[in-house]
């Protein structure tokens, strides 16, 4: 079997091991190099900020053990940011799993916090868990939170809670921030949340899904979008807290690199191969 | 009452009215007493949802005891369903905050779930490199479309080859914008007709009921 041959057929198990390479290396050895911040995580991370202090947001946590890694790093520094400014906080989740991991989110938020920041459950943030029934759950909520929800995740008895007060359906949020990792409920949020009460939204997906929410950010019902782990490590470095994602967006330069170079390989290999055939 | 009025016409009606009630609620203000109507409405979904969950829960459960009981095929694995279950449901309807099931969460399922998805960046370069080839002219658009747009995404890209931006943007933006769009759109406009089709009574499945053939 020729060279080209022999590569043309290169055995899979090599091409894992240099993937595995690409994408450990720069995790195993961190790296920073300049990154061009993308105009949908600029959008994104400006509307944030532009909301005033003293605010109520809703935060869907969509992110489960399959998207954390990617999304969770970014979800952690925005509710950083937001309760920074001063901008209260409600959670929910239309996933049990995400639910859960919305707690991590929160728990790893809360230990980043820098002192003097007021970050008391209950009063600057709440968690209302899982909301059962998909985007009828969504528009059940958003019309009337004490019809789907009494309590709060931990069990707290919603009367009790201070910051929900006069907080009971979607139109008393000033924004709403869907991380919906790959969920696919963005869309949720836009049909029953945006249209009907005109509350601006921005979300976070994994990075394959950000074409298929392009329609609604050029239309405008959807303020830029944070793609996968790329998103999450743009947030990072524009609030200036390095962490995981940004380690993580490093991976993804080589393991970028090294597709895009296969693949180029591939095409030459290929075009050699079958100009050798036709001379044949 | 004839069995067909109660197992087919009444469910039809009232499927028709409820849902012309959702819709014209969400287009034009009505009464407080329909609005109320519609919350209460709302909240059965999500009620049936979470009894949805519990039921499909204790199903799996009967199914996986049963399969230990009789000893079928590949019982062990039941075994482990029936362990992780009790544990994690144990942990969880006892504090959501206790550390253990918490531990679980964050050392069980956040790698197991992360894995098994970042194996699919191995599973695509191995795929690409075999099939993204530039066969014909259709096949290498594709592949320039899919290396710009790769070299957009990736952090350095826009360093090392600054041209990929706008284009890799336009791409986004406007043929792959406007696919997406049209998709969007016939997405629903398929939902609509299908609507239209169970509130006439014409799509039956929704109650369990097989439509019925056309005779030829």
């Amino acid at each position: 079997m020729s060279l080209m041959k022999k590569l043309l057929d290169l055995d899979q198990r090599i091409i894992y091991a240099l993937m595995f390479i690409a994408l450990a290396f720069p995790i195993l050895n961190p790296v920073v190099l300049p990154m061009d911040i993308q105009e949908y995580s600029r959008v994104s991370f400006e509307f944030a900020d532009s909301i005033p202090a003293g605010s109520v947001v809703l935060i869907e946590g969509g992110l489960g053990a399959a998207t954390y890694p990617q999304g969770g790093p970014g979800l952690e520094v925005q509710i950083v940011h937001l309760l920074g400014k001063g901008v209260k906080i409600v959670f929910f989740s239309i996933g049990t799993e995400t639910a859960a991991w919305t707690v991590t989110a929160i728990d790893n938020a809360l230990a980043a916090m820098p002192s003097g920041v007021a970050a008391e459950d209950g009063v600057n943030w709440v968690h209302l868990g899982y909301v059962p029934g998909g985007e009828s759950g969504v528009a059940a909520f958003a019309n009337d939170i004490r019809s789907v929800k009494s309590e709060d995740h931990y069990g707290t008895p919603i009367a009790q809670i201070p910051l929900l007060a006069n907080i009971n359906k979607a139109s008393d949020f000033t924004a709403v921030f869907w991380w919906g990792g790959s969920e696919g409920s963005i869309p949720y949020g836009i049909r029953q949340i945006v249209t009907p009460f005109g509350v601006p939204m921005t979300g976070m997906c994994t990075t394959n899904e950000v074409p298929n929410y392009t329609p609604y950010i050029n239309s405008g019902q959807l303020h830029g979008i944070l793609g996968g782990v790329r998103g999450s490590a743009e947030y990072e470095y524009l609030m200036d807290m390095p962490g995981l994602a940004l380690g993580q967006a490093m991976a993804t330069n080589f393991g970028g690199l090294l597709w895009a170079f296969l693949v180029v390989l591939g095409n030459i290999l290929y075009f050699i191969a079958r100009k050798e055939e036709g001379d044949n | 009452m004839s069995d067909r009025l109660i197992k087919m016409q009444i469910p039809i009606i009232l499927t028709a009215i409820i849902g012309l009630i959702m819709i014209i609620e969400f287009f034009f203000p009505m009464p407080t007493a329909v609005t109320n109507l519609n919350v209460t409405l709302r909240s059965f979904v999500t009620i049936v949802s979470a009894a949805a969950l519990i039921l499909g829960t204790i199903v799996l459960t009967i199914y996986h005891g049963k399969k230990v009981g009789t000893k079928g095929s590949e019982w062990y694995y039941s075994i482990v369903y029936i362990i992780a279950f009790v544990v994690t449901a144990g942990l969880g309807v006892t504090n959501v905050r206790d550390t253990t099931f918490l531990w679980i969460y964050n050392n069980m399922t956040s790698p197991i779930g992360a894995a098994l998805y970042s194996l699919t960046a191995f599973y695509i370069t191995s795929a690409a490199y075999r099939v993204l080839r530039a066969r014909n002219w259709n096949a290498a658009v594709l592949l320039v479309c899919a290396l710009i747009v790769l070299l957009m995404l990736i952090p350095i890209g826009a360093i090392l080859f600054p041209p990929v931006v706008p284009i890799g943007t336009w791409i986004r933006n406007i043929p792959s914008g406007a696919g997406f769009r049209g998709m969007i759109i016939g997405t629903s406009l398929g939902i609509i007709g299908l609507g239209v089709r169970v509130f006439s009574g014409r799509q039956k499945e929704h109650m369990g009921i097989r439509e019925e053939r056309r005779q030829e």
